[in-house]
């Protein structure tokens, strides 16, 4: 895209350019194809996620990318890895605050609404930066297994293949591709993974997130293998 | 005052009450509903003070319609009644309780539901239960021939007889019964008449 250098419509945070766009809402999904990829896919009976866990040094622990939103929900983000946990963190929320009034897990749209609405919030106002962050978020619920991808717009997309973050667009390519409906988990798992590597490669271990029954589980590449069996 | 019956039977509820409103000693009205519709498939008869049960109901409607529409699909029966049981127990909290007892029926995707949600915001999931100052004699009906997998005609010929012996000997419940059934595929209305 184009960035305009003396522009002054891309200071105020929530002011439209002539030409009707909101540029820091623009700048904001910029920053999201920088974060390392997500990729989502969705079978008959499960959802699977993958991603990749960042080794920042040998020293240090790997930073995890998948996270947990409540046992039947979880969220991986692409972007500033703040705007992601402030994400992860009012998902939480969210869902403990369906646990409390109804004493049944939340369902994973009514995570997502909320989610968008949080997003959608930072475009609207002066003196809020949107935030810089896409996410996926995988679960299952009462009528099914579910994916569903946000961006720094408040834009709420739901999908059987999904990918966010930097070259997403390779790895939508291969999903498109390559993506049948009701995959065996097995060639799901297989194709998330493929298309993961397309967008990026790396030797840090995969993270994989398994929608199953009624919980969403965050396990290693091996130990998914061996549970979607 | 008033009787208010529900039973569980075979992929089905059924829901039964009289119809008298008292006022003091005086009978205010002789045909007042005391079953409401949430939805197609669930429905709550109540107990005490109408115009608090009448605030509740009209709450829970909407909010339950509301959190269709944003998610999709309809609210559960143990919504609906944690729903009211939120606000009863709020209620009671700030020392202005909603002066009511709710039976919450209906029929979702896990089978035939029915709680009884009290003023307190306590809620059971009961079989068979019964509220109202006619509930002792409703009781006595429903203990003796209350049985599981009851067919729907069976629950109602049962419900109305648990609301009929208590408008046979209590002066706060009268004036003939009202049923409703509920079924997956919709809730249906029936009048035994009598005043």
């Amino acid at each position: 895209m184009m960035i305009s250098g003396n522009s002054p419509y891309d200071r105020p945070y929530a002011m439209y350019t002539p030409d009707g766009r909101l540029l820091q809402v623009e700048y904001a999904s910029e920053a999201v194809k920088y974060g390392s990829p997500v990729v989502a896919v969705r079978g008959k009976d499960f959802a699977i996620m993958v991603a990749r866990t960042k080794d920042t040094d040998p020293l240090l622990d790997p930073i995890e990318k998948i996270h947990m939103v409540d046992e039947n929900i979880g969220a991986a983000g692409a972007g500033f890895t703040g705007d992601i946990n402030l994400l992860v963190d009012q998902a939480r929320v969210e869902a403990q605050r369906h646990r409390l009034v109804f004493e049944d897990p939340i369902d994973v749209k009514s995570v997502v609404n909320h989610l968008g609405q949080f997003m959608y919030s930072f475009t609207r106002y002066g003196g809020v930066r949107p935030l810089g962050a896409a996410l996926i978020v995988v679960g299952s619920d009462r009528i099914g297994k579910h994916l569903y991808q946000l961006d720094p717009r408040g834009l709420i997309l739901s999908g059987k293949a999904l990918a966010i973050g930097k070259n997403s667009e390779d790895a939508i390519q291969l999903l498109k591709a390559e993506y049948k409906q009701d995959m065996p988990r097995k060639e799901a798992l297989d194709l998330a993974i493929r298309a993961l590597s397309k967008a990026e490669d790396g030797e840090s271990p995969i993270e994989v997130g398994v929608a199953l029954g009624k919980t969403f589980k965050k396990m290693s590449l091996e130990e998914a293998k061996r549970t979607i069996m | 005052m008033t009787t208010i019956v529900g039973l569980k039977c075979v992929d089905s509820v059924v829901l039964a009450s009289d119809s008298r409103a008292s006022k003091g000693g005086m009978i205010g009205s002789k045909g007042v509903k005391k079953i409401y519709l949430i939805d197609e498939t669930k429905a709550v008869a109540i107990a005490g003070q109408l115009s608090d049960a009448n605030y509740l109901i009209n709450l829970v409607k909407a909010e339950a319609k509301l959190m269709e529409f944003n998610r999709g699909f309809p609210l559960t029966v143990k919504e609906v009644a944690k729903l009211l049981s939120n606000m009863l127990y709020s209620g009671m909290r700030s020392y202005a309780p909603f002066i009511t007892e709710m039976l919450v029926a209906g029929v979702d995707d896990s089978g035939p539901q029915l709680f009884e949600a009290d003023i307190s915001g306590a809620v059971t999931d009961e079989n068979f239960t019964s509220s109202g100052s006619g509930s002792p004699m409703a009781y006595g009906v429903l203990e003796s021939t209350y049985r599981a997998a009851l067919t729907p005609e069976e629950g109602v010929e049962i419900a109305s007889k648990a609301v009929k012996s208590a408008i046979e000997r209590d002066p706060g419940s009268g004036n003939g019964v009202q049923i409703l059934v509920i079924t997956p595929k919709g809730a249906e209305w029936h009048n035994m008449g009598g005043a």
